[in-house]
């Protein structure tokens, strides 16, 4: 076991590696220059020369390249050229912001599409099924930011249940720290969670069903019925826990896959995440801004695998990880 | 078929209902009287830094604009020649011992945020900083005829010019925010575009800084305090969105009291719609115009194959409809400029001559040229050379990419083919640096006075900075800096002004496509409401909410 950690960390190492290396260098590549003004505005050339140089943009890019390893290895990545302040204070800010929205979102996935999956298994080819079957591939071939536009416009803006964006009510809660606070934030996060998560939970629920209704059909099914168990518990506690399987590597995936997924909600929604951070620092060739967001996004992907990998282990017994 | 009980939705029912009963409960304040609004203001973009020296960009200018003063600001008029239509701020008063030389004395009430007072010496601090080559301020150019800034006393700063002129007042009172010496001093000038002060600011001005939670929202209270008069808006909270379509819709939805621009006419029948918003219209600080480039692309000592050829601009300018591409894109938030000027310039003036827009002479002139349909495929050539170029686009900018392709197709029915680049703005903003393009369609903000802005797009002064199209015209040149210098009076400098831009209209280096016409929306609870088009929220000090339309979350204490 330690052995295959080990390997899989070495390996995750090297994924991180190639995945900064490569933004490194595409977004160097990239035409532009990082001295543009954000409202589009012109900059003055001087400035621009004086900023180039400050931020020594001016060196090879090899150069530029082990400069940023050598500052990554000592935890430094570095300072935004257009938000002025170091890059981990302003990732330090987002993140809490986009993983809970993702985390949000992950729960209501798993939940729902688990839920919806198990019930319409048991239902197969019956009207609850069928029906549930074409609002899930309806929901699921919707593009997340589409979805989010429309709840935004119908549940925020017409009926006025919901705010249209935003962490919180910056009038009466300036900070989370308080019952009616947590529930405005609560309130704050239910639109754009439900976009994300909806979406996911048609996806996942389409997995769960095909996954119940193999599991269904194996013996130890049949036995458990035949030992005059309810139907429920049947599929509750024997079906299910089997059917799980394949739902675990999809877990794995879903979380890192909702972090960068979560780019296009948090714009249209105003959520001050990451995505939205990565993307006006694409826009203003904000490079250390990007590298990192790439960086984080390769380790997140890489632990999801890892994580999938390990409950893997725990929920199937039969599965038995080799350390040879 | 297993049922689900009423009662075990109950639960989940019941825990939803309290969660929204208490997110909409607000917590009732005590605040009453004449100082307890608050503002909340939505708009795309966040500062970059509040530091003023080494910033331009909007969004910072209008949190700045509230925490440090000048020593004078311009008056309702919007005025730039002259002393007599500014208004004091830190300075109580001022004279001219000699015709170069400026006092100001400054206001004994005025204090910085922490309790020190302000004096002459941060002045002098200010103008040394803001000239500083190692600080690099974006505005250090617009303050070389200043020779020199000086104390006589701890309330009297001494300004001393280089030569007479009629903005000499607003040279030294309008591009400088007054800096806290004592807090600043020992930031070493090099790292003044990161430091920490101009994340959490300590300023003299009608609000102080409370926080700013980057990529959300940045908060300033009212200094009960100001020597200047109390704030009535108790609170100012900007709400950072990503783009305007979004503050606007946040406006709408109420989560937001104002936002600065509606832009479309679209947005503004939205806010308009809306009983519980008003509208403010303002005069425009910005112009769009189609820029041709007189030097070949990417090698400015080579000229330009087709735009070298004075005759056949003046034909592409007379092709375009600039009234109907206008009315098509803007509707009526915008104007026709009659030069390079955006409509807060004194010099606006609609009698300006121009060139025409008559498509007849224009093809007349073109067919002159030698630019015919030989092979009739519709598009115009000569010598076996179409008559094309690129239009280079921001794709940032949706008003101008309409405005291109509705340019596409007024030149394209005059034969002349024009194919867009339409580029992310860095890599627009790096080709126009590089003069990497045959016509581009640029924005710019102006200052309220032409003084600066013109001379750096339109004259050699501007060739490696801002004049992308490296136009120039010695006769042109010589009107604008007789405009610029002459003591002769306002009159005058707007007949030199008229006749310099007349020139320039006459070589058509550019096609002046719009001035924008502004429009804000606040919330109907705000009285007062005035707008400066320089600065939108300039006098926000003096917005009020009358203690009768109060709402509890104006009242609320935190």
């Amino acid at each position: 076991m330690a052995a295959w950690l080990v390997r899989r960390l070495a390996a995750s190492i090297a994924i991180v590696w190639a995945v900064v290396t490569l933004t490194f260098i595409v977004v160097h590549l990239a035409h532009g220059s990082p001295c543009g003004q954000p409202d589009g505005l012109p900059v003055s050339p001087a400035i621009c020369a004086d900023l180039t140089r400050r931020f020594g943009l001016d060196k090879p890019i090899s150069t530029q390249y082990y400069k940023y390893l050598g500052a990554l290895l000592h935890g430094d990545l570095g300072w935004s050229f257009a938000l002025r302040r170091p890059v981990a204070a302003a990732l330090a800010e987002a993140l809490p912001n986009t993983f809970t929205l993702a985390l949000t979102s992950l729960i209501l996935d798993f939940a729902l599409g688990i839920a919806l999956g198990v019930y319409q298994a048991a239902r197969e080819r019956r009207f609850g099924d069928i029906a549930l079957g074409n609002v899930a591939l309806f929901v699921n071939s919707m593009p997340t930011f589409w979805l989010g536009l429309v709840l935004l416009l119908v549940f925020g803006q017409r009926l006025g249940w919901f705010p249209v964006g935003g962490l919180r009510d910056l009038v009466l809660c300036p900070r989370v720290n308080s019952l009616p606070c947590v529930a405005d934030f609560a309130w704050h996060l239910t639109l754009p969670a439900l976009t994300l998560g909806l979406v996911g939970a048609a996806a996942t629920a389409r997995y769960q069903r095909a996954a119940m209704l193999e599991v269904v059909r194996q013996d130890f099914v049949r036995t458990a019925r035949a030992k005059g168990l309810r139907e429920r518990r049947v599929l509750l506690v024997h079906a299910l826990r089997n059917a799980l399987l394949p739902l675990i590597t999809l877990f794995g995936l879903t979380f890192p896959f909702l972090l960068t997924g979560a780019v296009l909600v948090e714009w249209v929604f105003a959520w001050p995440g990451m995505g939205r951070l990565a993307v006006t620092a694409i826009l203003e060739r904000d490079y250390p801004i990007v590298t990192a967001a790439a960086l984080v996004a390769s380790v997140m992907v890489v632990l999801g695998n890892l994580l999938a990998d390990a409950l893997y282990g725990v929920a199937d017994p039969r599965i038995r990880v080799r350390s040879t | 078929m297993p049922t689900t009980r009423p009662s075990s939705r109950l639960p989940a029912v019941a825990a939803l209902a309290a969660l929204l009963v208490i997110a909409g409960c607000a917590r009732k304040g005590g605040c009453t009287g004449d100082y307890c609004g608050t503002l909340v203001i939505a708009g795309a973009g966040e500062p970059d830094i509040l530091l003023p020296p080494v910033t331009s960009f909007s969004p910072s200018r209008d949190v700045i604009e509230q925490v440090f003063l000048k020593l004078a600001d311009l008056g309702p008029s919007g005025n730039t020649i002259g002393d007599e239509d500014f208004q004091p701020q830190l300075a109580e008063r001022w004279e001219w011992d000699t015709p170069t030389t400026l006092v100001f004395h400054l206001d004994p009430r005025a204090h910085w945020q922490d309790g020190r007072a302000v004096t002459a010496a941060d002045v002098a601090f200010t103008y040394d900083i803001y000239t500083d080559s190692l600080v690099n301020s974006p505005v250090r150019p617009t303050l070389r005829q200043i020779a020199a800034v000086t104390t006589r006393d701890s309330l009297t700063v001494v300004f001393r010019f280089r030569q007479r002129y009629p903005e000499m007042f607003y040279d030294a009172v309008y591009h400088m925010r007054i800096m806290p010496s004592h807090l600043l001093r020992e930031v070493p000038r090099s790292q003044w575009r990161t430091a920490a002060f101009g994340r959490a600011p300590v300023g003299d001005g009608p609000y102080r800084f409370v926080a700013w939670r980057a990529g959300e929202s940045l908060e300033l209270a009212a200094d009960s305090t100001f020597f200047l008069g109390r704030p009535h808006l108790r609170r100012l909270i900007w709400r950072f969105t990503p783009d305007q379509q979004i503050a606007v819709t946040q406006l709408i939805a109420g989560d937001a009291d104002a936002v600065e621009v509606l832009i479309t006419p679209d947005n503004r029948d939205r806010a308009r719609a809306d009983t519980q918003l008003a509208i403010y219209p303002y005069k425009g600080v910005a112009y769009g115009y189609l820029w041709f480039n007189f030097a070949a692309p990417g090698d400015t000592t080579q000229p330009h194959p087709l735009f070298g050829d004075r005759e056949l601009r003046r034909a592409l300018a007379m092709t375009v409809d600039r009234g109907g591409l206008l009315r098509n894109v803007f509707g009526d938030m915008a104007k026709v400029p009659p030069g390079p000027m955006s409509q807060i310039f004194s010099i606006w003036d609609p009698e300006t001559r121009e060139l025409p827009h008559d498509s007849a002479r224009a093809a007349r002139t073109l067919t002159r040229l030698g630019w015919t349909d030989s092979d009739g495929d519709g598009i115009r050539d000569r010598d076996g050379h179409p008559l094309a170029f690129r239009l280079l686009v921001p794709t940032t900018s949706a008003p101008r990419r309409q405005y291109a392709r509705l340019l596409q197709e007024q030149f394209r029915a005059m034969g002349v083919d024009v194919q867009l680049d339409e580029v992310d703005f860095s890599v627009f903003n790096e080709r126009a640096h590089a003069g990497r393009f045959d016509a581009m369609l640029n924005t710019v903000n102006t200052d309220p006075t032409p003084s600066s802005g013109v001379p750096q797009s339109w004259t050699r002064a501007g060739f490696g900075g801002l004049n992308y199209g490296r136009y120039e015209n010695p006769a042109f040149e010589r009107l604008v800096d007789r405009a610029v210098t002459s003591v002769a009076g306002r009159d005058e400098a707007k007949r030199t002004w008229r006749a310099a831009i007349e020139i320039l209209n006459q070589d058509a280096p550019a096609i002046f496509l719009f001035a924008t016409e502004n429009a804000a929306a606040v919330h109907r609870r705000v009285a007062d409401v005035r707008i400066r088009p320089d600065s939108w929220l300039a006098l926000v000090r003096t917005w009020r909410i009358p203690a009768d339309r109060l709402t509890d979350r104006d009242r609320v204490e935190r």
